[in-house]
């Protein structure tokens, strides 16, 4: 009863959310400036061309039309069609303005659904990596405030916290490809292609979990529960395990759901250093070759990611701490 | 009963009387963290300043001849006069890492009082007011917050022409949402408190017991921890400068420098790195500074002191 | 007193610190303590009283630790053995219950779960199902309702006086031989501590339990002890039997504890201002209630009602001292936002001179404001903390738009004067200043717009007898010279008894009885104002006991109360008709009346 009322309005709210956002990036696509049908069709051709092109697409009724038209597609699952990507793959030239067959672009959705799946590759090792180094740091910090545990918790979060992830990823690349040659570095081919990008991406998230973990480990370890727990006849291990770290993992949930744009900022950026293919190169891309359809259908699917991610985080942390739910 | 007060006043120590934020930056400035991030932090904005001022390099101008100098004592053909050697032009490192830190601090601190000022107007009015306001803005904010900054920023910029004040403007209005959460959840737990509730009683106006009651109270707290933000919205910038959509060049700035450095990698691997040591040292001094400042707010927060 | 004394402590002394100079919170303490016998600790606030109970139980914490002493547990001193026996005596052995049931357990796990894991780990041959077994039968014995369920429930589910029952479970389901009994009644509501009093008497019969019996009030140790142990400033100031304690007090600590103690059953001594005759109606509360919808967090079905206040009605005379008594979650916070105006109500009116508060929009309330002011409860939370004591005073002046800067700061600076603050305070940032000094800048602040009434809410609560005989007398001092009215909002019996010339005692939200003071306490109509009196702990022949007045059990919940009287549940001469019917207030001369079904209308007076 309670799991249902509770995704039935966590789901509507999502749903808002996501329509919030489309808007809103629908928008400011229209609003700013810079038209992509003249980059369609490349800067040669006439102004009459674009303008017949552009109503031809629609680009010229009043964005509220055009946004329902939008939506009306989206409710069908259908995100349209990328304005320069054809179906078969690489990214059509600027200069063909003579292109008349719309029906070769691809579709939004599956140029999003094959890469999408290298990048929830990368981000699950990234996250992986990131929980292994910085619970045991985060957990020993935070059980021992002001000692040395929690310095090199400080330090080492300060550094990993300041290191530009672009620049990381140069450097790794110089030494462990190209200086060793342990690791491959650029596109994809298996596996291993992911294990640079992911340490970048581990180091930029590692900082916010040992500080959230420190912070509420060392907050828990304060509450009278757990000194009187000890007086109660209970062992200092089953006082940690049993019941500090269960309820000090509640801040680190919500950290995980709130942090998810910083994560995904992260994704955009070490995916194209290392020419990835997945959703941030895509991105990337998208927004340098002003392909509006794209952009929108990335935005909703990450808007969409992020309202799932969260309701599950809160749904995680309910049944860790009942209180939650009243 | 004077003489009973004054034994009264006796029995308490008179050095709480500081008020919160004093006792959050003086219990920073006793860790050692935040003291080495503060003196490293001055020493780079104070040369960032005045050394471009003093020397007669110009940033921007060629020198064939000098291309490609390596830093001090590192490869062949290093000259005092270019400490941090040069780029594939002839430029001078160590005055495009100055002039790119002058952006990069100018750009991370608007930015930062931007988001401040949105984000917690936002929050004061959404914890304060409650009820439908509380929805609305709320509402506004999870969305905005759902949106990957960097998205929203790249997508604006790409699309826009990168000036500074867009820079600062797309990156300050993508950064909000959190100091409105934050805010907000601060408001509300003051707005409790038996004293706003004495200071309504006694007939002050909602206005008045917002901007001269709480914010006071509640803002710098926030505005310490926004440090470790100046660091992480330097960052950003350096992000876009990388991905051509920052202060466009020849202006130098970190992002740029790298990415052009990054075609000679194999040859001058310094022209790629040494900016990346540079913001690296600059934002470390920050974040120790934030994180200590952090501490010390969770640490009287947490009524350890 | 041949055998050896369960519990032993000579010359314990506790400092902050190892340095010369570092503190001494216990000073060469030593007493003894044999077998099932009840050892009652009192002193003042600060004098080691809780530190004494965690060092016996090794819950010390820096910068305190034991510098000199010896704690011998049957005959073998704790502080010297190895630190896995002296473990193993910790919540087996010596059991610890402290004054903060809400906090003592793990918010995220069962409340039965724990004392399984609890009983577990300090008795490990025992099964999961025979630690389940005996938990249950535990939670029933202590008179929790339905336990297989409540074993069940989190600790957020349990109200603070059920929880302190299961903390007694969780204390004793080890068989300890010596319990540490911390403040245990400190934190809940008169009523409901008698009834864990009675309870911990019966246990620790039934287990052969010594217990150490920490306690702030003389008359709840006097009630439960055999012996007493006085403490002051760290140093034990008398220990003996509790009637020489009670009737020889030998230390001058022992007699100011017994001499501050206020009296409730003595006639004479009442300074309390009733109106004159004449006197016209100040505030009116007419038929006021007050309900809040509660969301299920689900945000299906329909809200439930929180009924608040439910159709109040009283008048407060000019010049009087009107008390609202009642215990938490009475209605007494709702009413005191009704009454400054901070919400309205769902229905009937608040008629302050003459006019509904709420009758002439913004600048009605605006007046209102002016003429009726609050001082709160907290010292510590009531004053905004980075404004100068000057500042805070005089903000009042500066919200309504009167005199010039140097009028104020004279008028803030007599205002000081009057109340008690030292004047050199002006610049002083409130952080400084003592609780009591604290509730005097309050006072000062609500005085210097001169308001007619002054609603105290809970304004004595925070502070000690001494402090609070202080204040009451510069509210005398005030009234007399400025004519205030007053209102004072409590849940504490001996002070409304000692202030207040009518009392309105507040049961769930209703006024279950209203009554001028002699009245009320020596001729109750209401059977909760007389459950209410039996429980105020006290020295002084008891004229009701709380035996006789109060029934096993909690208050039901404001959100579900049941059809009839709010009390029935509770209540000793409930019959069939109070669970059905809602009784009406029954009228006792001209002005006091209680809502009973036992009682019998009295004829008017005059």
């Amino acid at each position: 009863m309670f799991l249902l009322g509770f995704l039935t309005r966590r789901l509507a709210q999502g749903a808002v959310i996501v329509l919030l956002v489309t808007f809103l990036i629908f928008t400011l696509l229209r609003v700013i400036p810079g038209d992509p049908v003249r980059l369609m069709v490349g800067g040669m051709a006439p102004d009459t061309l674009v303008e017949q092109i552009a109503e031809e697409m629609g680009l010229r009724d009043p964005i509220p039309v055009q946004f329902a038209r939008y939506m009306s597609g989206v409710v069908q699952g259908d995100l349209g069609q990328s304005f320069v990507r054809p179906a078969s793959g690489a990214a059509v030239g600027g200069a063909a303005f003579d292109d008349a067959t719309r029906g070769e672009r691809a579709q939004v959705l599956t140029l999003i659904a094959e890469t999408a799946p290298y990048t929830i590759q990368l981000a699950l090792l990234a996250m992986a990596l990131a929980l292994l180094v910085a619970v045991p740091i985060g957990v020993f910090a935070g059980l021992s405030p002001g000692r040395w545990p929690d310095r090199v918790a400080l330090y080492l979060g300060s550094v990993f916290v300041s290191v530009p992830n672009f620049w990381l990823g140069i450097v790794l690349a110089l030494v462990f490809s190209v200086q060793l040659g342990w690791l491959p570095a650029i596109g994809y081919e298996n596996f291993a292609y992911t294990i640079l990008p992911a340490i970048v991406l581990a180091v930029e998230i590692a900082p916010f979990i040992i500080r959230t973990l420190s912070v509420s480990v060392a907050q828990v370890m304060r509450e009278s529960y757990i000194g009187a727990a000890a007086v109660r006849g209970l062992g200092q291990t089953r006082i940690i395990m049993a019941h500090a770290l269960k309820n000090a993992s509640v801040p680190l949930l919500n950290l995980l759901g709130v942090q998810f744009s910083l994560l995904l900022g992260g994704v955009l950026v070490v995916e194209f250093i290392f020419d990835y293919p997945g959703l941030g190169l895509l991105t990337i891309n998208a927004v340098l070759q002003r392909d509006f359809p794209l952009i929108q259908g990335i935005a909703i699917v990450t808007s969409v990611a992020f309202v799932m991610i969260n309701i599950f985080v809160d749904l995680l942390a309910t049944m860790i701490d009942p209180r939650l739910e009243y | 009963m004077t003489d009973q007060t004054t034994s009264l006043a006796a029995v308490t120590t008179p050095d709480v009387e500081n008020s919160v934020s004093q006792r959050i930056l003086s219990g920073a400035w006793s860790s050692a963290e935040f003291r080495i991030g503060f003196f490293v932090f001055v020493f780079m904005v104070l040369i960032a300043l005045f050394y471009p001022l003093f020397s007669s390099i110009d940033p921007i101008a060629m020198d064939v001849r000098a291309r490609m100098t390596p830093p001090l004592f590192l490869g062949e053909g290093w000259s005092w006069r270019h400490p941090l050697g040069t780029d594939q032009l002839g430029r001078d490192m160590l005055m495009r890492c100055l002039v790119g830190l002058r952006y990069s601090l100018l750009i991370g601190l608007a930015t930062v009082l931007l988001m401040l000022a949105v984000g917690c107007m936002v929050g004061l009015f959404a914890g304060y007011r409650g009820g439908l306001t509380d929805t609305v803005l709320m509402r506004i904010t999870d969305a905005q917050l759902s949106i990957p900054m960097i998205i929203l920023a790249i997508a604006i910029l790409g699309v826009a022409r990168p000036t500074i004040p867009a820079i600062i403007l797309v990156l300050g209005l993508s950064g909000w949402p959190v100091y409105a959460r934050v805010m907000r959840s601060v408001i509300l737990a003051e707005r409790n408190k038996e004293y706003v509730r004495g200071a309504t009683v006694l007939g002050a106006s909602d206005l008045r017991i917002m901007f001269l009651l709480l914010l006071p109270i509640c803002l710098p707290p926030i505005v310490f921890v926004a440090v470790l933000d100046v660091a992480r919205m330097m960052i950003f910038e350096a992000v876009l400068g990388f991905l051509g959509l920052g202060v466009q060049p020849p202006t130098p700035t970190f992002g740029n420098i790298i990415a052009d450095g990054r075609k000679y990698l194999v040859n001058a691997w310094w022209i790629a790195t040494m900016p990346g040591i540079f913001l690296l040292v600059t934002l470390l001094s920050l974040n120790l500074m934030g994180a200590a400042l952090e501490r010390a707010r969770n640490r009287i927060y947490g009524g350890l002191e | 007193m041949t055998e050896t004394p369960l519990l032993d402590v000579r010359g314990l002394t506790v400092e902050a610190g190892r340095a010369e100079a570092a503190p001494r919170i216990l000073d060469d303490v030593s007493f003894s303590l044999q077998a099932k016998r009840i050892l009652g600790v009192i002193g003042p606030g600060g004098s080691g009283k809780t530190t004494l109970a965690h060092a016996l139980v090794n819950w010390l914490r820096p910068p305190l630790e034991v510098t000199s002493g010896e704690i011998r547990f049957r005959g073998e001193d704790i502080l010297a053995m190895p630190s896995d026996r002296s473990a193993r005596l910790r919540g087996k052995t010596i059991a610890y219950v402290g004054g903060d049931p809400q906090g003592a357990m793990n918010p995220t796990m069962h409340v039965g779960e724990q004392i399984v894991e609890k009983l577990r780990a300090v008795e490990p041959g025992v099964s999961y199902k025979e630690a389940r077994e005996r938990a249950v039968a535990l939670l029933g014995a202590v008179r929790i309702p339905s336990p297989e369920q409540r074993f069940g429930e989190y600790p957020f589910q349990y109200s603070g006086g059920m929880m302190q029952r299961a903390m007694i479970v969780d204390a004793l389901i080890a068989n300890p031989e010596l319990l540490i009994a911390d403040s245990i009644t400190q934190p809940l509501d008169v009523t409901v501590g008698a009834q864990i009093l009675k309870l911990m008497r019966e246990l620790s019969e039934r287990f052969d339990t010594a217990i150490l019996f920490i306690s702030a009030s003389l008359p709840t140790v006097a009630d439960v002890a055999d012996e007493i142990l006085v403490l002051e400033g760290g140093r034990v100031a008398e220990f003996a039997a509790v009637d020489d304690v009670i009737s020889r007090p030998r230390h001058a600590a022992t007699r100011k504890l017994i001499d501050e103690l206020p009296k409730l059953w003595h006639r004479d001594g009442m300074t309390t201002a009733a109106a004159t005759d004449k006197a016209q109606t100040v505030l009116s509360v007419q038929n006021v209630s007050r309900v809040y919808p509660i969301k299920s967090k689900s945000g299906l079905g329909k809200p439930k009602l929180l009924q608040a206040v439910r159709d109040v009605s009283f008048d407060i005379h000019a010049g009087e001292n009107f008390g609202v008594v009642g215990e938490s979650g009475c209605g007494k916070s709702t009413l005191m936002r009704l009454l400054t105006a901070l919400e309205k109500p769902d229905t009937g009116h608040i008629v302050f001179d003459g006019e509904d508060i709420f009758g002439r929009g913004r600048a009605g309330t605006r007046r209102f404001r002016r003429e009726v002011q609050l001082v709160l409860q907290d010292p510590f939370g009531s004053l905004p903390p980075q404004s100068s004591i000057g500042e805070i005073i005089s903000e009042p002046l500066v919200i309504h738009n009167e005199g010039d800067r140097r009028q104020r700061r004279t008028r803030a600076l007599d205002m000081m004067g009057e109340v008690g603050l030292d004047r050199s305070l002006y610049e002083s940032l409130p952080t400084r200043l003592t609780a009591g000094q604290r509730q005097r800048v309050n006072v000062a602040r609500a005085m210097i717009l001169e308001p007619r009434l002054m609603i105290m809410d809970e304004t004595l609560s925070a502070l000690d007898q001494t402090e609070q005989s202080r204040l009451i007398d510069l509210f005398e001092r005030l009234q007399a010279q400025h004519g205030f009215t007053y209102l004072f909002i409590s849940h504490d019996i001996a002070l409304v008894r000692r202030v207040c010339a009518r009392i309105a005692v507040m049961y769930l939200g209703e006024v279950v009885e209203l009554a001028a003071n002699e009245r009320l306490f020596f001729n109750p109509g209401h059977p909760y104002s007389k459950a209410l009196l039996s429980a105020a702990p006290t020295l002084e022949d008891r004229r009701y006991r709380p035996e006789d007045c109060l029934l096993e059990g909690e208050p039901p919940s404001p959100i579900d109360l049941p059809p009839g009287c709010a009390f029935a549940s509770r209540c000793p001469s409930a019959f069939d008709r109070c669970r059905k019917i809602n009784p009406q207030p029954v009228y006792r001369g001209d002005h006091d009346r209680a809502a009973c079904h036992l009682l019998q209308p009295e004829p008017v007076a005059s």
